[in-house]
């Protein structure tokens, strides 16, 4: 009986794995067909701009004839898990690494390890916190990444012009302590500061989420209810205050300002609900860090960083397509 | 055979009957993936497995006290965060390291404390008063740091992650003493003895003349603690202690314990159990991370697995009566 | 259709709801699917308890009756259903005698309606009163069928245990010693009011009493469950201020709770563990016990007692009643108790147990420890007592000595006539 039940979990186990194996086996850092495998560590895998970003890695994998494997914690914030990850994927010794850091200073360890193992990283969409890096010790062979200072200005001046110089303005912050956040807020309140008329009178954080984006903003709009603009560090933020703005009917009276452009902040820019996104172009930061860690693997040189470029997508030209596809 | 033979037999069966069932499956599950992955089964994957499985199983130690006693607690995961955002800020004002390391046990112990408190004086269901402690920790957690984690700390601090004892990790070191000295508490002791008659029948406890009241307190108290000490392995680890830390480390610490055969019910389990548990669960990550396996299907396979494993646990408990 | 009713703490006791939504509990009438006809249960429900001869309020809440009143609800529920068959087992355990007359009285008046009754008891007597026919049951098998009229109580006590009791009482008289325990004046939130009594070394006190009379409270009082308003303690002479359960212990008390799974065991431990719980202490050092020492005593009691153990390691959930009980008792001797307050000691135990707990305690009273007995078994009470305190209301109502003690007068003493 026992061994029966033994028997059953193994049978249950072998199945699941063997289904799961898609891209898996190979030993070393190249596949069993010879094509050298790539880690692509992800902060989640389900966040649009994530989802983007996977299909444009695999897009170029596929061109350049490398096999990639991407990986994601469950919680987006969940360092600890990414580590994790990071260290299990050093096991396979896979040939490059390529990581969205879901903390700046947190990843340094990892790098360290992976530094160690003698692979190179490649360090996508969050930039490393370069003194605890230095502190380590640790080296990544290039950031790949919009430049969110830019891109916080830009949506800053965007608001700015739409609300004459004057107004009341708020500020849904991602997680404290994220380099991307940090700097797109930077340069949004930089922005800001030539229009002396214009006053953020909150700046909370909803932690990335859109359920949290709504909760916050519906709370700001209870203490703050002349607020007349919001700045979103992510779209799936401003989302949710868009929802939150439409449980308050005030649908169009209040400009909602997001970053990422995705699909369905652009649908909203295109209908007129929120004013502007950031655009950044995950498909080819994927693209681009393939790409690299590609040279990397064939021992060419690459840049240290590279800027992927960011624009403003307003209602006059939300239709174009996304740069990075 | 002679009848006190066979006592012996059902003596040994009863007491690690269980744990040989878990522990099998462990042994079934490594050997599917040692068929599955070449990677799986190298000395630096193992202990990286290990090294892996620090946090949680010292975790699920304290977890594993408390459903002892019948109780639970939610709090472990923010507990842990405050600790270690406390610690880390004493580190940072160069506290020296003995004194920063017991300022962070001594607010997992304190807040342990007052769960357990809040649950004998105050009459509180478990669930509750480590639901709100588990809020409450969290929220003091971010309103010290102001949200920020915080990081950068010195050599000696980072022994704790990179340190070796005769080539073991030393986290791996301090995870495998925890775990004696808590058997040896468990079943050798007096604290033992009436942790398992608190959980076993607490007014039946009470009536032998069990302080239920204190013990049950150090219990949570102990609970705390270790949380207090997987902060400091986890700061050591990622070289940062941050506020939103330790978030579902409940879960986990819960589904270990489960998973290595303690009842919920109270009165039952070892610690050996919830080593067993908590590595079946590290080893799972590791070799759907080995092989590459989507993290949507991850969350699949482990949710399956606690539930067949629990499941099994069950049957064979049944037929060991 | 076929119904059963127990006597263990009816499950309906553990649900905080009213009779007429348990009486229908699964099976409710309803409007439209998923809407219970809450009117329709209640008419029903006041029908059911009607047959019965109650007066109840269909809408009390289980748990605010009395056993006896539980009982009848499962009775209700019973023949709201129209069960032809009623399997009563032990249904007068947790009953007063009052209360055993209505249920009896309901019993017949079903019988005359023409349900059948199957009812497993204990209690001879009651089996000679209730029966048209018995069946004896030993070890799994039946032993016989038999017309009640065509037997006696000491056949059939011969037919169960295959040996003749000769006494089922085996009350020798110790020689009273020293005082051992006194208490003056208790009173409790718990309804014990201004109780004072004495017990000496040698001596069994039975304390009988109606169910609510207020002995289980006494008990509690005194081994420090209850906080005392008034009154005063005296343990072999000295007064003792007992707050908790320890300090009982402390001062030679040991409590033989009625609820021996409930309040007396730890049911997933073992023997050893369970028969040293209450002095863990004296086999401890730093903190750690000494487990070759524990095992010495634990395994020195099972002898003594003849406790039926495959080892000392055997759960003690896996014991049999009598067995369970006597681990209890060598729990209590383990902490050199020398005042012993029983409740109940023989419910849900066999008769061979029975005679074995008897035997105990007269070896316990001739090595001086002093004996409270409290107990709903009449013969019991007046089988081992030296002294009868008969309780009412929280006070004490009476107090006989062996020889002048008879049921009747203790009845009447209890039902306050």
């Amino acid at each position: 009986m026992k061994k029966g039940l033994m028997l059953t979990l193994l049978l249950a186990l072998s199945v699941t794995f063997m289904s799961c194996q898609r891209g898996g086996g190979g030993a070393g850092g190249t596949a069993s067909n010879g094509a050298p495998r790539i880690a692509f560590v992800m902060k989640t895998a389900n966040n649009p701009f994530f989802i983007e970003m996977q299909k444009g890695a695999e897009a170029e994998a596929k061109k350049l004839g490398v096999e990639l494997v991407v990986q994601a914690a469950e919680r987006e914030v969940d360092v600890e898990k990414q580590m994790q990850i990071v260290e299990n994927l050093i096991q396979t010794r896979v040939a490059a690494l390529c990581v969205t850091p879901s903390g700046s200073r947190e990843i340094v360890p990892a790098v360290n390890k992976a530094n160690a193992a003698g692979i190179p990283v490649v360090i996508v969409d969050t930039r490393v916190d370069a003194k605890a890096l230095a502190d380590a010790k640790g080296r990544v062979a290039t950031f790949i990444g919009s430049d969110n200072y830019e891109g916080g200005k830009l949506a800053g001046e965007f608001i700015a012009k739409s609300l004459n110089g004057k107004g009341k303005v708020a500020i849904l912050e991602g997680i404290p302590g994220h380099e991307t956040g940090d700097s797109r807020i930077r340069g949004f309140r930089e922005a800001l500061k030539a229009s002396p008329g214009i006053e953020i009178v909150a700046s909370q954080t909803a932690n990335w989420e859109r359920d949290q984006g709504f909760n916050v903003f519906q709370n700001i709009l209870q203490s703050h209810p002349e607020v007349q603009a919001v700045f979103a560090c992510s779209d799936l933020m401003a989302l949710g205050a868009l929802e939150a703005i439409a449980a308050a009917k005030k649908t169009g009276q209040i400009m909602v300002v997001g970053f990422d452009a995705s699909d369905e902040a652009r649908a909203a820019v295109t209908k007129g609900t929120m004013g502007a996104t950031v655009a950044q172009s995950p498909a080819q930061m994927g693209a681009l860090a393939v790409e690299n860690a590609y040279h990397l693997i064939k021992g060419e040189p690459i840049k240290e960083e590279i800027v992927v470029p960011i624009k403003l997508i307003t209602k006059e030209n939300a239709g174009s397509s996304n740069p990075g596809k | 055979m002679r009848p006190g033979r066979i006592a012996l037999r059902q003596n040994f069966l009863s007491h690690y009957g269980r744990q040989l069932g878990t522990l099998s499956g462990l042994v079934a599950l490594s050997l599917v993936l040692w068929a599955l992955s070449p990677h799986f089964l190298t000395v630096s994957n193992l202990l990286n497995i290990a090294e892996q499985a620090t946090i949680i199983s010292i975790v699920a130690v304290g977890m594993t006290f408390v459903i002892i006693t019948g109780g639970i607690d939610l709090s472990v995961g923010s507990v842990l965060a405050f600790s270690g955002v406390v610690m880390a800020s004493a580190l940072q004002r160069g506290v020296p390291l003995p004194l920063a390391l017991a300022s962070g046990l001594g607010v997992g112990l304190a807040c342990g404390a007052v769960n357990g408190l809040l649950i004998t004086v105050g009459r509180l269901p478990p669930f509750i008063a480590t639901l709100g402690m588990m809020s409450v920790a969290r929220g003091t957690a971010l309103m010290f740091t102001e949200g920020r984690p915080i990081s950068g700390f010195s050599e000696n601090f980072r022994w704790f992650a990179t340190g070796e004892v005769l080539r073991v990790p030393a986290s791996v070191v301090i995870m495998i003493c925890v775990y004696a000295v808590a058997h040896f508490v468990l079943r050798r002791t007096k604290l033992g003895r009436y942790t398992y008659a608190i959980g076993g029948n607490e007014e039946a406890a009470l009536l032998s003349g069990v302080g239920v009241r204190a013990y049950k307190t150090l219990v949570y108290g102990i609970a705390g603690l270790l949380s207090g000490l997987a902060a400091i392995l986890l700061t050591a680890r990622l070289n940062s202690a941050q506020p939103i830390a330790g978030m579902m480390y409940e879960l986990d610490a819960i589904a270990a314990t489960v998973i290595g055969g303690t009842s919920l019910l109270g009165g039952e389990g070892t610690v050996a159990g919830t080593l067993v548990g908590a590595l079946i669960m590290a080893v799972l990550r590791n070799g759907l991370n080995l092989l590459g396996v989507s993290s949507f299907i991850q969350q699949i396979v482990i949710g399956s697995v606690i539930i067949v494993a629990v499941l099994i646990d069950m049957a064979l408990k049944r037929r060991g009566k | 259709m076929l119904n059963i009713i127990t006597n263990y703490n009816s499950i309906l006791a553990h649900i905080p709801d009213t009779m007429h939504t348990n009486i229908f509990l699964g099976r409710e009438p309803t409007r439209a699917p998923g809407v219970i006809d809450q009117r329709a249960i209640f008419r029903a429900a006041a029908r059911a308890l009607e047959d019965l001869g109650l007066s109840l309020d269909p809408r009390t809440p289980v748990k605010a009756l009395r056993v006896a009143e539980q009982q009848m609800v499962e009775v209700a529920k019973a023949l709201s259903l129209d069960a032809r068959v009623l399997i009563m087992d032990e249904p007068t355990a947790a009953l007063t005698e009052h209360e055993i007359r209505e249920l009896f009285a309901t019993i017949r008046r079903l019988k005359g309606k023409g349900v059948s009754v199957v009812y497993i008891s204990h209690r001879m007597e009651e089996l000679f009163e209730i029966g048209d026919r018995v069946t004896v049951l030993r070890d799994g098998r039946t032993v016989g069928t038999y017309d009640v009229r065509a037997t006696d109580k000491s056949e059939l006590i011969r037919l169960m245990v295959n040996r003749e009791l000769t006494d089922l009482f085996p009350k020798e008289h110790a020689a009273r010693g020293a005082e051992a325990l006194r208490v003056e004046h208790l009173s409790t939130e718990g309804g014990l009011k201004d109780v004072s009594f004495s017990l000496h070394r040698g001596e069994i006190l039975g304390v009988a009493g109606l169910l609510g009379a207020g002995r289980t409270e006494l008990a509690r009082a005194i081994f420090g469950l209850d906080k005392l308003t008034a009154g005063a303690i005296y343990v072999g002479g000295e007064a003792r201020r007992i707050g908790s359960p320890r300090a009982a212990i402390d001062a030679g008390l040991g409590f033989l709770t009625e609820d021996r799974k409930g309040q007396g065991l730890v049911l997933p431990l073992s023997v050893r563990e369970n028969l040293c719980l209450s002095s863990v202490d004296k086999f401890t050092k730093w903190g750690v016990v000494d487990s070759a020492r524990e095992r010495e005593a634990a395994n020195r009691y099972v002898k003594e007692l003849r406790i039926r153990t495959p080892s000392l390691d055997q759960k003690v959930v896996y014991l049999s009643g009598g067995n369970q009980q006597k681990v209890v008792l060598s729990k209590w001797l383990c902490s050199e108790a020398e005042v012993f307050i029983f409740d109940e000691p023989t419910r849900g135990v066999d008769v061979g147990a029975k005679a074995e707990i008897y035997q105990l305690m007269n070896r316990l009273t001739a090595s001086g420890v002093a004996i409270i007995m409290i107990s709903s078994e009449m013969l019991e009470v007046l089988g081992m007592s030296d002294r009868v305190l008969v309780m009412r209301a929280g006070r004490i109502a009476g107090e006989f000595s062996a020889a002048a003690a008879t049921q009747e007068n203790i009845l009447q003493c209890a039902l306050g006539e």
